[in-house]
């Protein structure tokens, strides 16, 4: 596939001389990204084989809230009815079910060696694997929502989303899927002194279960576990986007922006030094 | 319980055979094949320990990996109270039953399932086929899945939370977990036998084992109707975690009976629908090493 990558690239290159760096360098890294999703569509068979899981995850949470909801004898818990906690959930998978696993691509590719080739390429190496990454995303989230959307539809009804802030809700989406990439790509970049980084992934996992709110919204943690868990970048990845599609509030709005802003500033400093130490640490040998 | 794992150790069957005691004259064929088979595990074992770090740390991470859903339910009950008909400790059981019954079957038999759907396809049995042992027992039990022991360890933890201490209870908690495994391990064989006639069958047996896992480990008056129905039938979920529930609760004999029952067969169909799929089985010219 890399091979294929380089096609486009040249041809910006050198075929459209007139645009701007800022464009050219746009163009290069959307041919990674959309040549990436052509690959995906390529596999579509294998892609819907692994969406259809959704169906099962998100009907045993339909029964589980719903369940909770008629014990609680209240139509709204920690301001979610039944109907938004459904679409919550969903949201909440979809990101979890569809987003790339950078860090297990980055440490393979550590592991192997392969390193070598990518870095010397017309591209940077981590911006390179973002949009990589995007494409795969963008494509296994829709798979995600098209098999969940018929289940949430039949339980949770019409989804209370308010129209209008759709697209501030997918700028917080696309900064999560940002902050994932950070995170996963510093955990990928480990495998230069563990060599093994599965542990560390698996971690990852599950403090997104929790204190991402993947299991169970924030708004239902204690209340001694809500706050630390606001602040922390986990939720910022699966709950900020879950939540506010399916019950927005400007204040929260404004709140998760300006901490994405912070960790994705704080963690990508941290990620490009990471990075730095590792590329001159890497010895490549002939063969 | 990660329902795809990724940490896995083949062992060569050849040094297991190598030592294995001769049959003994007036011995049966069931106890050569017992001792083939404890021959095996004891291979796998010693191959997995050889990687002390690795072997740690698959099963330390397991461990916390399942601590995790726990967690969750800790979070869940102290907020709600109960769901379903089930309270903390009944979900401590629930976790006690499924963690150590999924355990014991991946550990001692791991090539079922989706390792079991790749050797069919890899054209892999053929190494299996060429030795006077029996070809199902012989590939069930060639793979040890190390980090299963974390799943153990973490059954006996909740079993310790559940306070269902009292001996007839751990007898019945006994009994149930054995015929737990053997359901679980009958179903995964069935699963991955599924590659004799699909071809590719890993990503089905793979979901099959997720959905199993799934499904198990949510309290069982939380489905209703159809959906009941597949978790008997089916997705025999209700079997590996509900049931062995209620009979242990219940200290009931007929339950328990009737679990055995379930698992005798679903042994029975998972070896039949092996030995049928085997006659369909089509080598590979690929050479094939097994460390």
């Amino acid at each position: 596939m890399d091979q294929f990558a380089r096609a486009p690239v040249d041809s910006v290159d050198g075929g459209v001389p007139q645009v701007g760096t800022a464009a050219k360098v746009f163009l290069k890294y959307g041919s990674i990204l959309y040549i990436n999703l052509k690959n995906q569509l390529a596999y579509v068979w294998d892609a819907l084989g692994r969406a259809f899981f959704i169906v099962v995850i998100l009907y045993i949470f339909v029964q589980l809230w719903t369940a909770v909801y008629a014990s609680q004898g209240s139509a709204v818990i920690a301001g979610l009815s039944l109907a938004a906690t459904i679409w919550y959930f969903l949201v909440a998978e979809m990101i979890e079910l569809g987003k790339f696993r950078h860090d297990v691509r980055i440490s393979s590719e550590v592991k192997d060696g392969s390193i070598a080739y990518a870095l010397v390429r017309p591209y940077h190496y981590l911006v390179y694997h973002f949009f990589n990454g995007l494409g795969e995303t963008v494509m296994r989230m829709g798979l995600v929502l098209g098999f969940g959307l018929p289940v949430a539809l039949y339980y949770g009804g019409v989804p209370p989303i308010q129209w209008a802030t759709v697209p501030l809700v997918l700028l917080v989406l696309g900064l999560a899927l940002l902050l994932d990439f950070i995170m996963a790509s510093a955990i990928g970049l480990l495998a230069f002194v563990t060599e093994e980084t599965a542990s560390f992934r698996l971690i990852y996992q599950k403090l997104i279960f929790i204190l991402g709110g993947l299991l169970l919204p924030l708004d239902f943690l204690p209340d001694w576990l809500q706050g630390p868990a606001r602040i922390l970048p986990f939720g910022l990845v699966t709950y900020a986007p879950a939540k506010l599609l399916v019950a927005f509030d400007m204040t929260q709005c404004l709140q998760v922006l300006g901490l994405q802003a912070v960790w994705i500033t704080a963690l990508g400093t941290g990620l490009l030094l990471q990075y730095n130490w590792a590329v001159r640490r890497l010895a490549v040998n002939g063969g | 319980m990660q329902p795809i794992d990724q940490f896995h150790t083949d062992m060569n069957p050849e040094s297991a055979r190598a030592q294995m005691p001769n049959r003994a004259p007036g011995t049966g064929a069931l106890a050569v094949e017992a001792r083939f088979v404890r021959a095996l595990i004891g291979m796998n074992l010693a191959s997995a320990m050889e990687y002390r770090a690795s072997f740690l740390t698959q099963i330390v991470f397991m461990f916390v990996n399942n601590g995790i859903y726990f967690v969750f339910w800790l979070l869940f009950f102290e907020r709600f109270g109960n769901v379903g008909g089930y309270v903390i400790h009944d979900v401590y059981l629930l976790f006690a039953v499924v963690a150590m019954g999924f355990g014991l079957g991946t550990l001692l038999a791991g090539n079922t399932g989706q390792r079991l759907a790749y050797l069919i396809a890899q054209g892999r049995l053929d190494y299996y086929l060429v030795l006077p042992r029996p070809v199902l027992l012989h590939v069930l039990f060639s793979h040890m899945t190390v980090a299963s022991f974390g799943d153990v360890a973490f059954g006996l933890l909740a079993l310790g939370f559940s306070g269902y201490h009292a001996p007839v209870e751990l007898g019945f908690y006994g009994l149930a977990v054995v015929a737990v495994a053997l359901i679980y391990t009958g179903y995964m064989t069935l699963a991955g036998s599924l590659a004799f006639f699909f071809g590719n069958a890993e990503y089905v047996s793979a979901q099959l084992n997720m959905a199993m896992l799934t499904f198990s480990l949510y309290p069982h008056g939380l489905f209703g109707g159809g959906a009941r129905l597949l978790l008997y039938t089916l997705l025999p979920a209700s079997f590996i975690g509900s049931v062995p529930v209620a009979l242990i609760q219940a200290r009931s004999l007929g339950l328990l009976a009737g679990l055995w029952g379930v698992a005798l067969v679903s042994c029975a169909v998972g070896a039949i629908v092996f030995a049928y799929g085997l006659r369909r089985y089509e080598s590979g010219s690929a050479l094939n090493v097994n460390v």
